[in-house]
């Protein structure tokens, strides 16, 4: 019982950063075609980017959190500046070699600049420790989950409440409609891609403190959080969010109690089987809906 | 199309001719001009992934389907034959086994996967690729799973009492010409099925999918047809490989190979008759001369060269060039009149 706990508490501070991915990518999947991969590179720069400003900048780490947020930002809006816009009237096959050669160019990039050494960030809070019904927790692993949580609920506010957030899901809604009322989807995506990279870049950052990574990461957790996207349904916000723990407690219970050889096997097989009782995912709509 | 065809004219006809007549001295040609080991290699692996390709855009190409594991049926058809030729068959029946092996795969993938749509269809043959990856790792007593299996026998091949037995690690060259030869015939086989009754069922799902359904076309099966026949060229191409390789690791039918091909299909232009020719040859040539950079300096290379290729001809490179000409022609036709 006692493994169980644990377990489960694992994979919830593990996958809980699969969701912020999936939710950046299902975004983007809603307001463009786009599936984009090079999300994975964002969240492995904001790794690095953790790692550098902690260890050779000697920067606190909760400024570390905003900084990596604004380099993915930066870097999400420069890949759709330079590459997606351009190919915008093309279909998703076009982009989405576009999408792979940047993920090849920046996870190549990372390893010429940081080298192929496993890093890990010290992260606050670590010596505190937390008993639940047995199992432990650290104290960083609540700063992750409530870090989660609260971008989770900072996204949805954004996508809610402001007029750009709104436009943003009009134009994921009905793309043809928000054209005809007049929104401007230039903006409208570029603020989708600013977003994405920041929930990918806190990903990072936030997993550097737990999981020794190197520039490799990057398409480990793309195809990961893609994968949950499409297991979840495409543009559901909560769908994504549910899917990357399911997904991940699926995962993480294999591995613990049968063979962790089998552990991927198992969450892949278990998508696939949702998908097919399910075609448009688990919490799919008939129409895509953020 | 069969407007044009009731009156074809001649000029073209001819044309047509003269390309395939070039295209094919080139091709045969093409050992003797570069006729180093490594020339040879290149140019083995070129017409390997020319099979693959071929076979991969009548999904892509022909269908619109983003189909991402397709290495995965190479890797079938790999084992297949390898197997079955160390356990004492004849190489002519291990390729045939390969190819049934590979389109039996197939057929058990395509049918449920083929249910879905857009991005779910791609995920799931994506997913598909990489399970299968991981049990001809994990199916040790079978594969040898990451040790790899060695010990594949050379393909022999024997016709009217003439027996030969292409040792490929010393001599590439009769090797290349078997290789070439069945590329031929993929691309024969992707031509004629592009043009026949089955093709134009293909190219209408590819436009609308509803609206091929509702004019009577059996889109469901059509697809895993396509789905059936792409997995069996590719088991061929997984037997030519093995016996070319004679050494074969899970490792050589990763998701990443997968990736590669669906690049070369889209570099080269899909649905066209020469992309899967161009792709292949550009993209084997391009990693070739990066090998001299460090492997992560090429990679960047590589991916820089990716994006401007994609972004400055987004239907390929032979789809580009269609285009080029077509413009071309529509303004000189402009001048005239």
């Amino acid at each position: 019982m006692d493994t169980v706990v644990q377990l489960v508490l694992n994979a919830l501070h593990a996958t809980s950063l699969y969701a912020l991915v999936a939710l950046g990518l299902t975004i983007i999947l809603g307001v463009l075609d786009i599936a984009d991969f090079a999300q994975g590179a964002l969240y492995m720069v904001g790794a690095y980017v953790a790692y550098y400003a902690t260890e050779a900048v000697g920067l606190s780490f909760f400024l570390a959190l905003p900084l990596a947020m604004l380099v993915g930002s930066l870097l999400a809006m420069t890949n759709y500046v330079a590459v997606y816009r351009p190919l915008r009237r093309f279909s998703g096959a076009t982009t989405f070699i576009a999408a792979l050669g940047l993920l090849l160019i920046l996870q190549n990039l990372a390893l010429l600049f940081f080298g192929a050494d496993f890093r890990l960030v010290r992260a606050p809070f670590s010596g505190v420790r937390f008993g639940v019904l047995g199992a432990t927790w650290t104290g960083y692993q609540v700063f992750i989950a409530a870090s989660v949580a609260a971008l989770l609920l900072l996204t949805w506010l954004f996508l809610k409440l402001t007029p750009i957030g709104k436009r943003l899901r009009a134009v994921s809604e009905n793309r043809e409609g928000a054209l005809v009322v007049g929104l401007d989807p230039f903006r409208v995506e570029l603020v989708a891609f600013a977003l994405a990279g920041a929930l990918a870049g806190a990903a990072g950052t936030l997993a550097s403190g737990v999981n020794a990574f190197d520039p490799s990461i990057a398409a480990i957790v793309v195809i990961k959080a893609f994968a949950i996207v499409i297991f979840a349904g495409m543009g559901s916000v909560p769908g994504a969010i549910l899917g990357a723990l399911i997904v991940g407690l699926a995962e993480t219970l294999t591995g613990g109690l049968i063979s962790t050889q089998y552990a991927e096997l198992t969450a892949f097989v278990l998508m696939i089987v949702v998908l097919l009782f399910r075609p448009r995912g688990l919490f799919g709509a008939q129409e895509a809906k953020l | 199309m069969s407007v044009a065809g009731e009156r074809r004219s001649f000029w073209p006809l001819l044309w047509n001719v003269l390309w395939i007549v070039l295209g094919a001295a080139a091709a045969i040609a093409a050992p003797h001009v570069f006729d180093s080991l490594t020339g040879r290699h290149m140019l083995v692996l070129i017409a390997i992934n020319v099979i693959l390709v071929a076979g991969l855009d009548l999904l892509i190409g022909g269908a619109g389907l983003l189909s991402l594991g397709h290495s995965a049926f190479m890797g079938v058809g790999a084992y297949a034959s390898a197997l079955l030729v160390k356990a004492g068959w004849a190489f002519p029946l291990g390729m045939l086994a390969a190819v049934v092996a590979a389109a039996l795969v197939g057929l058990i993938v395509g049918v449920p996967a083929l249910r879905l749509k857009g991005h779910y269809f791609s995920v799931v043959t994506f997913i598909v690729g990489i399970i299968i990856t991981i049990l001809l790792t994990n199916m040790v007593d079978l594969t040898r799973g990451p040790m790899g299996l060695t010990g594949i026998p050379f393909a022999t091949i024997e016709l009217f009492g003439w027996q030969h037995t292409f040792r490929t690690i010393i001599e590439k060259v009769g090797y290349y010409y078997l290789t070439l030869f069945f590329a031929a015939l993929a691309l024969l086989l992707r031509w004629r099925l592009g043009r026949s009754r089955f093709g134009r069922a293909l190219s209408a799902i590819k436009g609308d999918e509803n609206l091929a359904e509702s004019v009577g076309i059996a889109t469901y099966r059509t697809k895993v047809a396509a789905f059936v026949i792409a997995a069996g060229v590719a088991g061929l191409a997984g037997s030519l490989y093995a016996h070319y390789a004679v050494f074969l690791s899970p490792d050589s039918f990763t998701f990443v190979d997968s990736f590669d091909l669906f690049v070369m299909n889209l570099l080269g232009g899909a649905g066209t008759v020469l992309g899967p020719v161009v792709g292949p040859t550009f993209l084997v040539t391009v990693s070739s001369l990066l090998r001299n950079l460090a492997p992560a300096l090429s990679h960047v290379v590589y991916g820089v060269i990716l994006i401007v290729v994609i972004v400055v001809l987004p239907h390929g490179i032979v789809g580009g060039i269609k285009r080029l000409g077509a413009r071309l022609r529509a303004g000189r036709g402009r001048v005239e009149g």
